[in-house]
C-alpha cells in the first residue's frame, strides 16, 4: 500500500480527501466552520469570531443565530484548508435556492452564500440559499423520503419538508399501565416508542447510527417561554447571562469591545 | 517486514529479527515469539531517565522470533511510514511499532507541546527501517515545500518527517480574552521540506478552547 502525499496542487477544491477530511479552496474569499474543526491549512488563512467588528455586514446577511455565535468563525483569505470533526464522516452538500435543517452540532462550515438561522426546533439550524455546506455524521448519510417516521437519535436533518412532529407508540402511551410504565420503566420498553413523524413532500437525511454526536452547547436551549426544553443543560458558551429576549450577539451595543470602538 | 490487514491491524513477519511495539500491542501470532517488556524503551539508563524526567513516556516491548505477529491498539487507525535515514517526529503515544533497527529518542519541542497539552517534548524516530503510526482516522500526509508552508491544529497533529522547522504560530489578540477568539488560537507551523501527518480529529488541547 501507497501513501498518497498531498501538498496544495494536489488537494482538490472544496471536495473531500478521504470520508474524514474536507478540503475547502480559499481565494480570497470567506466560509463560515465551527470553532476547532480547522485541522491544518497551506497559505495565509485568518480565522476571526463571529464579533469581529470588520465581519458585520457578513453577518448581518448570513448568520442568524446569537444562539449559536460564540461557536462559529468566519475563515477568510487565500489558500487550501482542511477540515475534520472526532474522525465522523463528513460530507459537502449543495443547496440550490433552497433550505435544509440540520442538528447544530453536525453542521461543520457553510459558504456565506447561505444564509444560516434558528429552526424553530431546539437544537436544529436552517441554511437557507444557494452554497455549499458540510456536515458531519456517524456513519454516512442516508436520503429517505417522507411519509416516514425516524428515531430521533438517527436524524440529521431534513431539506424541503415541513418540520417534523413527535409520534408516540398508542398502545404505550395508553391507560393506567401504559401511565405507570412510562414513568418507572417496569414492564419493559422497547425504546422505539417515541419518533419524529415527517409527512410532506422533501428529503429526509439520516445518519446509519444510532449513536449521536456529542451534544455540545451550540445546541443547548435558553430559558425562556416558548421553547419546549429549555433550562436544561447550560446556555449558550459564555456570552453572559441571558437576558430576557433576545440573547445577545456579540458585538451588539453592550459588549465591550463595542465600548471600546472596536 | 511491516504490512497493513485491513487499516487498523499491523502484521509483522519476522525471521529471527526483532521489532519494538507498544507495550501491550499484540493481538495475535503465529510461530514462536518471545516478548520482552523493555524498560525506558529500550535507550539504556541514560534514555529512561530522560524519558522519565521529561515525560515523554513510552512503554514498548521487544518481540523477537519466527512468524507473523499481528499488532492493534484500540482501533486505532495505523500508518505505515518509511524512513531512509531521515528523522521521524512523532508523540509517544502515537507510535506502534518500530524496526529495532531504528533508534528512537527524545527531543525538546518548544513551546508547542505546552499548548498541545501533552508536554514540552516529542519522541523522534531515526535510521533505516519501517514505523508505525496511531491516528484517530486515517491520516492525512501533507508535503511541506519552501513555497508552501503549512500549518496544522495541535490537536490535530500526528507525526513529521524531514527537514522541518516548526514554530508555533498565535492568533491570540485582546479579543481571545473577551471570549471572541477565532477558536484557532495555536498553529504550528512548519517550514521547509518534509512530510507532516494530520488526523482528522483533535485531540482536546488548551488551544482548543481559546
Amino acid at each position: 500500500m501507497t501513501v498518497q502525499v498531498l501538498d496544495p496542487a494536489t488537494l482538490p477544491a472544496d471536495d473531500n480527501v478521504n470520508p474524514y477530511t474536507f478540503c475547502v479552496e480559499l481565494k480570497g474569499s470567506q466560509w463560515f466552520l465551527q470553532k476547532g474543526k480547522m485541522i491544518a491549512y497551506y497559505g495565509r488563512i485568518e480565522f476571526n469570531g463571529i464579533g469581529h467588528g470588520a465581519l458585520e455586514r457578513l453577518v448581518r446577511t448570513s448568520f442568524h443565530s446569537p444562539l449559536h455565535a460564540g461557536d462559529w468563525v468566519v475563515a477568510q483569505g487565500s489558500g487550501k484548508m482542511l477540515l475534520a470533526d472526532r474522525a465522523f464522516d463528513v460530507n459537502s452538500f449543495d443547496l440550490e435556492d433552497g433550505n435544509l435543517t440540520i442538528r447544530a452540532g453536525n453542521l461543520l462550515a457553510y459558504q456565506p452564500s447561505l444564509a444560516l438561522k434558528q429552526s424553530i426546533v431546539p437544537g436544529f439550524l436552517t441554511l437557507i440559499g444557494t452554497g455549499k455546506f458540510v456536515a458531519a455524521s456517524n456513519g454516512p448519510v442516508v436520503f429517505m423520503e417522507p411519509p416516514l417516521r425516524v428515531d430521533p437519535q438517527a436524524l440529521v436533518g431534513w431539506a424541503d419538508c415541513p418540520s417534523p412532529c413527535h409520534h408516540y407508540d398508542h398502545g404505550y402511551v395508553r391507560g393506567v399501565i401504559g401511565g405507570l410504565r412510562t414513568l418507572t420503566g417496569i414492564g419493559g420498553t422497547s425504546g422505539e416508542e417515541h419518533q419524529f413523524e415527517f409527512v410532506g413532500a422533501g428529503t429526509v437525511l439520516l445518519q446509519s447510527s444510532e449513536a449521536l454526536m456529542p451534544e455540545q452547547a451550540t445546541g443547548a436551549v435558553p430559558h425562556e417561554p416558548g421553547v419546549p426544553g429549555g433550562g436544561s443543560g447550560h446556555a449558550s458558551g459564555g456570552h453572559g447571562p441571558l437576558g430576557p429576549g433576545m440573547p445577545r450577539m456579540p458585538g451588539q451595543l453592550g459588549d465591550l469591545q463595542r465600548r471600546f470602538g472596536l | 517486514m511491516f504490512r497493513l490487514q485491513g487499516s487498523k491491524v499491523l502484521a509483522v513477519e519476522m525471521t529471527g529479527d526483532s521489532v519494538r511495539a507498544k507495550n501491550g500491542s499484540m493481538v495475535a501470532y503465529d510461530g514462536e515469539m518471545a516478548f520482552k517488556k523493555l524498560s525506558g524503551g529500550g535507550e539504556g539508563l541514560r534514555g529512561m531517565v530522560t524519558r522519565r524526567l521529561t515525560g515523554e513516556q513510552m512503554t514498548l516491548m521487544e518481540v523477537k522470533g519466527r512468524g507473523t505477529c499481528w499488532f492493534a491498539d484500540r482501533a486505532s487507525e495505523i500508518n505505515l511510514v518509511a524512513l531512509r535515514g531521515d528523522r521521524l517526529h512523532v508523540e509517544a503515544s502515537n507510535l506502534l511499532a518500530a524496526d529495532a533497527g531504528l533508534r528512537t529518542g527524545t527531543t525538546f519541542t518548544g513551546l508547542r507541546g505546552a499548548s498541545q497539552g501533552n508536554g514540552l517534548f516529542t519522541t523522534t524516530v531515526e535510521g533505516h527501517g519501517q514505523a508505525a503510526l496511531l491516528s484517530d482516522g486515517p491520516a492525512v500526509v501533507l508535503r511541506v515545500s519552501p513555497q508552501y508552508p503549512l500549518s496544522v491544529d495541535p490537536g490535530a497533529y500526528v507525526a513529521h518527517q524531514g527537514d522541518l522547522r516548526q514554530s508555533l504560530q498565535s492568533g491570540v489578540t485582546f479579543r481571545t480574552f473577551l471570549g471572541e477568539g477565532g477558536g484557532e488560537a495555536f498553529q504550528m507551523r512548519f517550514e521547509g521540506d518534509g512530510l507532516v501527518y494530520v488526523q482528522p480529529s483533535e485531540r482536546n488541547t488548551v488551544a482548543g478552547d481559546v
